[in-house]
């Protein structure tokens, strides 16, 4: 047994550490392949703030790097530890309180975000962002890499959501503080809640949040068009967008990517061509009216096929969200096909304006040909957010490197039209460079000062997941 | 040796000496079709695999163990392991199950068998050659002794004449069907349930309900039959034949949730946080519960406490269609 | 002795694992365990982490192996279909068959 870890267990009690090399393996690993170089000496699991703060003035003291953990779902390596200690929400999993009058629900971290919806549904509500991972993903881990999901174009990312958070601080005596407030209106100067969402745990440990909830939906319309032609695409979303409708759901995936769901996972509908699938939220009255709507837009733009569902009940029993939904497994299906067993998906994340949909699509097309990469393409196009998902084997030096830089030329596509390097999954080790090059291109390179500076001041030491964003 | 180890191979070893994975009396699986006179020859057997006369065995020698041992969080398997190296022999340990609970299980195989016969079916009985099937050997990875069971009692099977056998549990039906083809070559046997031949006679008009139950009953789906044999809808269509209203918890069919009893060999205060979460889903929406499986009847029916009254399927279904 | 092929059986479907934890909700051991390898992504990577020969056996991971309910409902769960209960059955019998790297001495928990 390490003594750090026995250090650990007399600080914590003997059952929140392990370090069984086993068991600490399996919080060195992420979705996109990406592994810890160094594994952690132990994995912590906290039952309170409390003990989040203890194991934080501790490691203030000796200097011991801690990795915040939800439920490593995040992309681009935010998670990842680097020898140290693994702090794991895994035990902090409590919903606390849900007030419909209040609008708000009142969470510990590792609540995860379809759990809280199951619950919230009791009450007619939900939680509205809804990343295609809220199977996996944690409260704190959404809020600290600022996830967005499938209705992220109508209701924005986490930013919007999280009105209060408990927070522990990496200092000497790991001060717990409240920030932010109970209602959604709220000055309280400088805006240190938003500065810690999206802040990929590299500023403080989130031990509770105050979310904001919203009523779910009366009814929501579905309609899943395939185009021959990209254009018209993109000109139905925008057309949508000008008749003055804010759809909910709004996801984009190219033909060759249709294919390869086709290929791979099988769909329930004939799917061919480019994809566009949408949802509206309606009152239970204007169902007929909106879906004629919806899908005569869709057919005067060119879809080639439409299908339509008067509900979201009725979307799942036909299967229309199926092809959306195999995105994932596909694309690591196709890796697997492509380069062979162990081979993942680098999954980018950029936005671009949505008036400049089409010229990224063609961009991240053109750089999946000039490096002859396997490369699957989705996003979230009410928002402009490309998931294009590139093929690699991160066992095989040469493969990393080659999907490295055509992840690199994608980001820099992103900001050549005025788009962001990272829409949602975060910067963490991966995007560094990404992130100085969109500054740079804003002119705003004194931003990374900024940012480097307020790590600081957190972190002094800079032990709470070093590496990361800056 | 671990004391896992050393209890898996007790266990298999239990299984090689006696046909059985922990002491139990001669003659207990079949105590419960003496009073029936079924015939002992034909070609087409009921084979319960003993896992319903098990269960009582089982739930009484956990709680002897988890009273002898003091320790908490201890395991089952240290507390057996350390109670075996006491006593030497597993088979001095004297298991008394409740006799109320062996009255049940053997209840609901009487039910099942007068079920049959409701439906028309013509079947024999194994008596002493209805022989467990070995799959706790198979799950908990013991596959050569599990393949060695396996061949005696297909052996045994066979040379009762039997080519079909109807099964009365999800994890007999699931041995036999899926498992045993891989382990015993020449396999060749028909394997349905009796909820498949019952749910068939239904169909096809070889069996009427003489009473409607007029009760309202909230269903519980075994994992191996929703997940792993797609035994999902003929329970429910006898049952609603039978005047059960069903209702549906909120985790059910395919996405249904254990009942814990897996863990039992292995860390049963994991079983019981299990089966007090499912019980704790199910009492919020009936208090009847139906199960379809002796290891779920028993760790639901424990975790009850007063809540809600927990019956096999077969007994609602005799007393509907006139089999009881 | 396992069955022939058993082990390129288990690594394949382990293998076959994106790590994305969209399975460990449905699992009812994980909220009760003291960690990660109480649900099915840790046990999937421990399975695989001892077959691949990365790692000898532990108490924890022998814990992890056997404490699993072959339940299936992670399988159902997972976007990739892989099949749990077939990783961790195999994965015990490899282990037993003393395949995977001697036996250990485990000591299966609940959290706390
Ligand atoms: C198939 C797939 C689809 C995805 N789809 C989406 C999508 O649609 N939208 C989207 O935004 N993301 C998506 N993601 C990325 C990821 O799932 C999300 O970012 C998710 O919110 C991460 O949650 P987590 O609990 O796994 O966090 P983790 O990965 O564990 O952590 C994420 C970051 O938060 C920090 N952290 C976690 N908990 C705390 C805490 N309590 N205090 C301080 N810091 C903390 C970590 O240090 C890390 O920097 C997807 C991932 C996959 C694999
Ligand atoms: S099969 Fe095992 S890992 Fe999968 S859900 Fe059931 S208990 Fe969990
Ligand atoms: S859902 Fe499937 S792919 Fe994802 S971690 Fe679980 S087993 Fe692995």
């Amino acid at each position: 047994m390490g003594r750090l870890a026995s250090e650990l267990r007399a600080l914590l009690g003997e059952g929140k550490v392990v370090d069984d090399p086993l068991v600490v393996a399996l919080y060195s690993r992420a979705p996109d392949g990406l592994e810890a170089e160094e594994l952690p000496e132990a994995v912590v699991f906290p039952e309170s703030a409390e003990d989040v703060s203890r194991l934080l003035a501790f490691a203030y003291r000796r200097g011991v790097p801690v990795y915040p953990q939800g439920s490593t779902s995040s992309l681009g390596g935010l998670a990842l530890p680097s020898g140290g200690v693994v702090l794991s929400f895994e035990r902090m999993d409590r919903i606390r309180e849900v007030s419909v009058v209040d609008g708000v629900a009142v969470v510990e971290p590792g609540v995860r975000i379809e759990e809280l919806n199951v619950e919230l549904a009791r009450y007619g509500y939900m939680f509205p962002i809804d990343p295609a991972s809220a199977a996996a993903a944690t409260v704190g881990g959404a809020i600290n890499s600022g996830a967005g999901g499938m209705r992220g174009a109508k209701y924005g990312t986490m930013r919007d959501w999280v009105l209060g958070l408990q927070i522990v601080l990496p200092d000497e005596r790991g001060t717990v503080m409240r920030i932010g407030c109970r209602t959604v209106k709220c000055r309280q100067g400088y805006d240190l809640v938003r500065l810690i969402v999206g802040s990929e745990g590299t500023l403080a440990v989130v031990t509770e949040a105050v979310l904001r909830i919203a009523p779910l939906p009366e009814n929501v319309v579905v309609a899943l068009a395939f185009y021959e032609r990209l254009e018209d695409l993109v000109s139905a979303a925008v057309a949508i967008k000008e008749e003055g409708v804010q759809p909910l759901i709004m996801e984009f995936m190219d033909a060759d990517t249709v294919d390869i769901v086709v290929k791979y996972r099988g769909a329930p509908v004939e799917a061919r061509g480019h994809m566009l699938l949408v949802g509206v939220d309606v009152n239970r009255e204007a169902t007929g009216r909106v879906l004629r709507w919806l899908a005569g837009l869709l057919r005067r733009h060119g879809a080639s096929r439409v299908y339509e569902a008067r509900s979201m009940a009725e979307a799942e029993e036909r299967g229309l969200l199926d092809v959306r939904r195999a995105l994932f497994p596909a694309q690591v299906e196709y890796a697997r096909r492509a380069l062979g067993p162990g081979a993942q998906a680098l999954l980018e994340d950029i936005a671009v304006p949505p008036s400049r949909l089409a010229e990224a699509v063609e961009g991240v097309l053109r750089v999946r040909d000039e490096y002859g990469l396997p490369m699957a393409l989705g996003g979230h196009i009410g928002d402009g957010n490309l998931h294009p998902a590139i093929a690699y084997n991160p066992r095989d030096r040469r493969s990393v490197e080659r999907a490295h830089a055509a992840f690199r030329e994608i980001m820099r596509l992103a900001v050549r039209l005025g788009g962001t390097v990272s829409a949602e999954h975060g910067i963490g080790l991966l995007k560094r460079e990404g992130l100085r090059e969109e500054l740079e291109a804003l002119g705003a390179s004194k931003a990374l000062e900024i940012m480097r500076a307020i790590k600081r001041v957190f972190d002094p030491k800079n032990i709470l997941n070093p590496g990361k964003v800056v | 040796m671990s004391a896992l180890d050393q209890v898996l191979s007790l266990m298999a070893e239990y299984v090689e000496r006696t046909g059985f994975p922990l002491p139990v009396p001669k003659g207990f699986q079949y105590r419960w079709a003496e009073p029936l006179g079924l015939p002992r020859r034909g070609r087409v057997y009921l084979y319960t695999g003993a896992l319903y006369q098990l269960a009582p065995y089982v739930e009484a020698l956990v709680e002897q163990l988890e009273r002898v041992e003091e320790r908490p969080g201890a395991g089952i398997v240290l507390r057996l392991a350390r109670a075996v190296s006491r006593v030497v022999d597993l088979s001095k340990i004297a298991v008394r199950p409740d006799p109320a609970r062996v009255e049940q299980v053997e209840r609901v195989l009487r039910s099942v068998a007068g079920l049959l016969r409701a439906a028309g079916v013509e079947y024999a009985y194994l008596y002493e050659d209805d022989l467990y099937s070995g799959i706790l050997l198979y799950d908990m990875g013991l596959d050569e002794a599990f393949e060695r069971h396996a061949r005696r009692v297909y052996a045994r099977l066979r040379e009762r004449g039997a080519e079909k056998v109807i099964t009365v549990d999800p994890h007999t039906t699931r041995a036999l069907r899926q498992v045993y083809p891989e382990y015993v070559p020449g396999f060749d046997l028909e394997v349905v349930s009796y909820l498949e031949v019952l749910d068939e006679a239904l169909g096809a008009g070889r069996l009427r309900p003489s009473a409607s139950l007029g009760l309202r009953a909230v269903i519980h789906d075994p994992c191996v039959y929703a997940r792993f044999l797609g035994i999902v809808e003929q329970p429910r269509r006898l049952l609603r034949a039978a005047g059960v209203e069903l209702a549906e918890p909120p985790r059910s069919r395919r996405m249904t949730y254990c009942c814990g009893g897996p863990a039992e060999a292995v860390l049963p205060a994991l079983a019981r946080r299990i089966a007090e979460t499912r019980m704790g889903e199910l009492a919020g929406v009936g208090d009847t519960v139906v199960t379809l499986c002796p290891i779920c009847l028993v760790n639901l029916g424990r975790a009850a406490r007063g809540r809600a009254r927990v019956v096999d399927a077969a007994e609602l279904l005799a007393r509907a269609f006139g089999a009881g | 002795m396992p069955a022939a092929g058993l082990r390129e059986r288990v690594l394949e479907e382990a293998g076959r694992c994106a790590y994305c934890g969209f399975c460990e909700a449905a699992c009812p051991t994980l909220r009760h365990g003291p960690h990660r390898g109480y649900g099915p992504r840790g046990r999937v990577e421990i399975a695989r982490r001892l077959l691949e020969g990365l790692s000898k056996p532990t108490g924890e991971a022998v814990a992890s192996l056997f404490t699993c309910l072959l339940c299936g409902a992670c399988r159902v769960k997972c976007p990739l279909g892989v099949d749990v209960p077939l990783v961790v059955r195999g994965a015990r019998s490899l282990y037993l068959a003393g395949v995977l790297g001697g036996r250990v001495g485990a000591r299966p928990r609940l959290r706390g």
